[in-house]
């Protein structure tokens, strides 16, 4: 035998190589999973940037496990497109004299997936759920806060009461439903079996999910509210948006939404002139928030910021015209938000006037005002983003209050970091989106009571704003309610202590044979009719 | 490139120079060694994760909720849930009793098993890797070989240009572009993902194609930068040895040409390919956060970058145990196959 030469070691390294790639292919590329039902040419192929965090359709808050949840079971209420709740699984409710106890009647006849009844014991138990903290589902962990007892009094009756009465308490009965002989069989939901193939009484039904790539659901024909009309709606998670553009130009995927780049390219490109398009403004602003202990303690500099600043030419320059100018931490079409406050208009001579009676004035003439001899410099600080729209909207901030005589530097925080020295009140101004609730109680934004440990990290102190707020959440009568918080919106308005800047809107593209997506503060999937009641004008060519 | 590690391997061992070590006694200190450093390594990277601000439940979600703010009390009971309440030497504790019972625990994001999440995309990283290393190899070898024979002539310029080239091609414009001319224009090829939507309902056969067809772009993706960089190598290490005295001598003694570039010029390039071979074994459980995300193909990179910004301890700990095992693997291993090719080394 031959001493092994370097050639043998190469062949043999080869050797290696190809049974590894084989051994890979077959354990982990080729293991498709077991074959579900087909999916007909009637399926909606939506695009998704990530995974959703759980299939367990309550735990955890994000929007794409959300998506899932409302498409796979029910709420007793659910929103619609004019952020309005709707009942759903539940056909009427009542509340007590006092306001702290309500009673719902659900729906007879509703089933779930696997056939068995939606009972009263399916809401209490998803309540229960929903507020263990193991469930780790904040939005309802804190709209169930307050709540003290829960109890199914018949099989199509659930009471609740709470601590104290609430105007605003119905907002949390939009959890999703889930069934207790399925979802209860294990003590931790998120980690159980249940949240690998969940089953609801919603539109659709869980078909299945292959992490990173592909999660199907059909529709589920015996829907107590109609069948949908379409088949089935499979998401493929595709975290690039470029490559998700190019599968909807492709026809690989019939629906997703775009970053304001793609926006502008698709309306410029000839490729894209067959989609369908429309655009979203979610429950969110951008604002920058002006430190009321230091710089910023006096109301006219806080407006003379946002009077510096050219929005309209922002918006049709930099945002492709997705935006609009906020004016409060309200949905500008809720009904909720004061129509009679206007935006502050791009104003410097009037910003400049502001900085005067301040006393800021530029002495020496370098450009930047000063007063007592120190210079209004300030430190904008921001969370690192991904959407790059933050790093120029800092830049544009920067340059427009240069204009009038003010010096910003921009520091940019991991997103862990940047909340800790918000919340030690170490910075001068911050920059963020906010999202905020459909429901008008904003007391823990504003009122003086937040400033600690709440969300008033910006130290407002106003005692007309703590009266409001506090009036608002004594009133259950819409109509005072409206007053209140118009008034209240008027008077935050007057003190600026968040400089409101966009609602940026979201943009949609897809397949123009698709009809009936809906535009709304919360998505077009997540209300109700939702995705029910898309429909194809002509059935989709299989790609 | 120089330096060998196998010599630095008998001196850290503290034994004089004089006493060869048998070669188990070397894999065994060699062993011993490693899991030390991997010790190490863990406990570093699991104070780094929770010494650096907020944690798995501050940033969830990413933006500022209004109606998800809770009390402290409750938050506390959400960080209670994933023992972040606990010290910093209580929580490594507790994460490496459970690896000493083979448990690596559930990612505090899906709260789904880290094995699971791990192995699944596994599979894919491997894959990918030991695909396009494949082919850098097989196009770097030849490549690298031909520019060496005769330095600075046509062949070698032209190569060079060209290696140099691809090597300063940012991968996300190259994929960018791969997916525009071969997807997107000329549809031959898949945009993106691992199989098409209907894939599932194909046989076994047209399966693999299909899948085979998905791999085509993020292959030639992942391996450009890798061929012009080894073929670089590759032709560097040659030119070296060329003029070393071995060769010279076997040309001297009239040698055909092949004969001395495969018998003798390579086997005395072995040595420092090795060495770069020992780093590509680790290479291949990275995984490239860029190719998986413009394909769209669930790798170990999205997974591990993910994690990070999600603070999910677990998993970040998972991925730091699998890649630096692999690392002292392919140290190893490239000690010993320095022992194997150089007969020097072996015998001390």
């Amino acid at each position: 035998m031959t001493p092994p030469g370097p050639w043998s070691a190469v062949i043999s390294f080869l050797r290696t190589t190809v049974i590894g790639i084989a051994a890979a292919l077959a354990s982990g590329v080729a293991c498709a999973p077991a074959p579900g039902p087909a999916i007909g040419d009637g399926a909606v192929r939506a695009g998704l940037y990530a995974d959703p965090q759980t299939l367990s359709l309550l735990g955890k808050n994000d929007t794409n496990s959300e998506i899932i949840a409302r498409l796979v079971t029910d709420s007793l209420v659910q929103y619609d497109a004019r952020l309005e709740l709707q009942p759903r699984l539940a056909t009427a409710w009542e509340t007590s004299p006092d306001g702290r106890t309500v009673t719902f009647h659900l729906r007879p006849g509703v089933r779930w997936h696997d056939g068995a009844p939606l009972t009263a014991s399916d809401v209490v138990f998803s309540v229960e759920k929903a507020r263990d903290p193991a469930t780790d589902s904040k939005s309802y962990m804190s709209s169930f806060q307050n709540l003290v007892r829960i109890e199914a009094l018949d099989p199509l009756t659930v009471a609740a009461e709470y601590a104290t009465a609430s105007a605003d308490f119905l907002e949390g009965w939009a959890l999703p439903i889930i069934p207790q002989h399925l979802a209860g069989l294990e003590p931790d939901l998120l980690s159980s079996d249940f949240a690998r193939h969940p089953v609801g009484c919603g539109p659709f039904k869980f078909v299945r999910h292959d992490p990173g790539r592909e999660i199907v659901l059909e529709a589920n024909r015996d829907y107590w509210d109609g069948e949908p009309r379409i088949d089935a709606i499979s998401f493929s998670i595709v975290p690039d948006e470029r490559t998700a553009y190019q599968a909807l130009l492709k026809g690989d995927l019939h629906v997703i939404g775009v970053p304001p780049d793609i926006w502008a390219e698709a309306r410029a490109s000839p490729e894209a002139d067959r989609l369908a398009r429309f655009v979203y403004y979610k429950l969110t602003v951008w604002y920058v928030a002006w430190n009321g202990n230091g710089l910023f303690a006096d109301p006219g500099v806080r407006r003379a910021m946002v009077l510096a600043l050219d929005r309209e030419t922002f918006i049709e320059n930099v945002l492709a015209g997705l935006g609009r100018p906020a004016v409060s931490t309200y949905h500008p079409d809720s009904m909720w938000a004061n129509p009679e406050i206007v935006p502050l208009p791009y104003d410097p001579a009037e910003a400049g006037r502001l900085m005067d009676a301040a006393g800021f004035r530029d002495r020496d003439g370098d450009g930047v005002r000063e007063r007592d001899g120190r210079p209004f410099a300030f430190t904008l600080l921001m969370p690192a983003s991904p959407q790059e729209i933050s790093s120029r909207m800092a830049a544009w901030l920067q340059q427009s209050v240069a204009q009038i005589g003010a010096r910003m530097e921009i520091e940019t925080l991991e997103w862990g970091a940047f909340q800790e020295r918000r919340g030690a009140g170490q910075f001068d101004a911050v920059m963020s989106m906010l999202t905020f609730s459909p429901i008008p109680d904003q007391f823990e934004l504003y009122h003086s009571s937040a400033a600690e440990g709440g969300f008033n990290f910006f130290g407002l102190s106003d005692p007309e704003v703590d009266r409001l707020l506090e009036r608002g959440r004594e009133s259950f009568d819409d109509r005072e309610r409206l007053e209140i918080y118009g008034a209240l919106q008027r008077r935050l308005f007057d003190l600026q202590p968040l400089g409101c800047l966009f609602h940026l809107a979201t943009p949609v593209l897809h397949d123009p044979r698709l009809h009936g997506l809906e535009p709304s503060p919360i998505d077009y999937w997540r209300v109700t009719p939702g995705p029910r009641a898309w429909r194809w004008e002509s059935v989709p060519a299989k790609p | 490139m120089g330096e060998r590690p196998g010599e630095a391997m008998s001196r850290a061992g503290g034994e004089p120079a004089r006493r060869v070590p048998s070669l188990p006694a070397a894999v065994a200190r060699r062993i011993g060694t490693g899991a030390v450093t991997l010790l190490l390594v863990t406990w570093v990277v699991f104070a780094l994760c929770l010494l650096v601000p907020g944690d798995a439940v501050s940033v969830e979600g990413g933006a500022d909720a209004l109606g998800r703010r809770l009390p402290p009390e409750r938050v506390a009971e959400l960080r209670a849930l994933y023992h972040l309440d606990e010290s910093l030497p209580r929580q490594y504790g507790l994460w490496l009793r459970d690896v000493a019972r083979g448990n690596l625990g559930r990612s505090f994001y899906d709260r789904r098993p880290v094995v699971e999440k791990l192995s699944e995309r596994l599979g894919i990283t491997l894959t990918l890797n030991l695909l396009s290393l494949a082919l850098a190899v097989v196009l770097a070898v030849p490549l690298g070989a031909a520019a060496a024979w005769r330095p600075g002539s046509h062949v070698d310029r032209v190569a060079g240009v060209v290696t140099y080239a691809l090597y300063a091609v940012p991968v996300f414009w190259a994929g960018l572009l791969l997916q525009l001319a071969f997807a997107a224009r000329l549809d031959w090829l898949p945009l993106f993902g691992l199989q098409s939507p209907g894939a599932r309902h194909l046989g076994a056969l047209h399966g693999l194609v299909d899948q085979a067809a998905h791999l085509v772009l993020p292959v030639v993706c992942l391996s450009y930068g890798g061929l012009a960089y080894l073929s670089r190598f590759v032709r560097a290490t040659l030119v070296e040895s060329l003029h070393g005295d071995a060769v010279r001598a076997a040309r001297a003694r009239g040698l055909p040409v092949r004969r001395v570039l495969f018998f003798h010029a390579f086997r005395q390039a072995a040595v420092p390919m090795l060495t770069l071979a020992g780093f590509l074994i680790p290479g291949l459980l990275g995984g490239s956060v860029i190719v998986e995300t413009v394909f769209a193909l669930p790798g170990l990179g999205t997974l591990f970058v993910d994690a990070v910004f999600q603070r999910d301890v677990p998993v970040i700990m998972g991925m730091t145990l699998l890649s630096a095992a692999a690392t002292l693997a392919g140290i190893v291993v490239a000690d010993l196959a320095y022992a194997v090719f150089d007969p020097r080394i072996r015998r001390g």
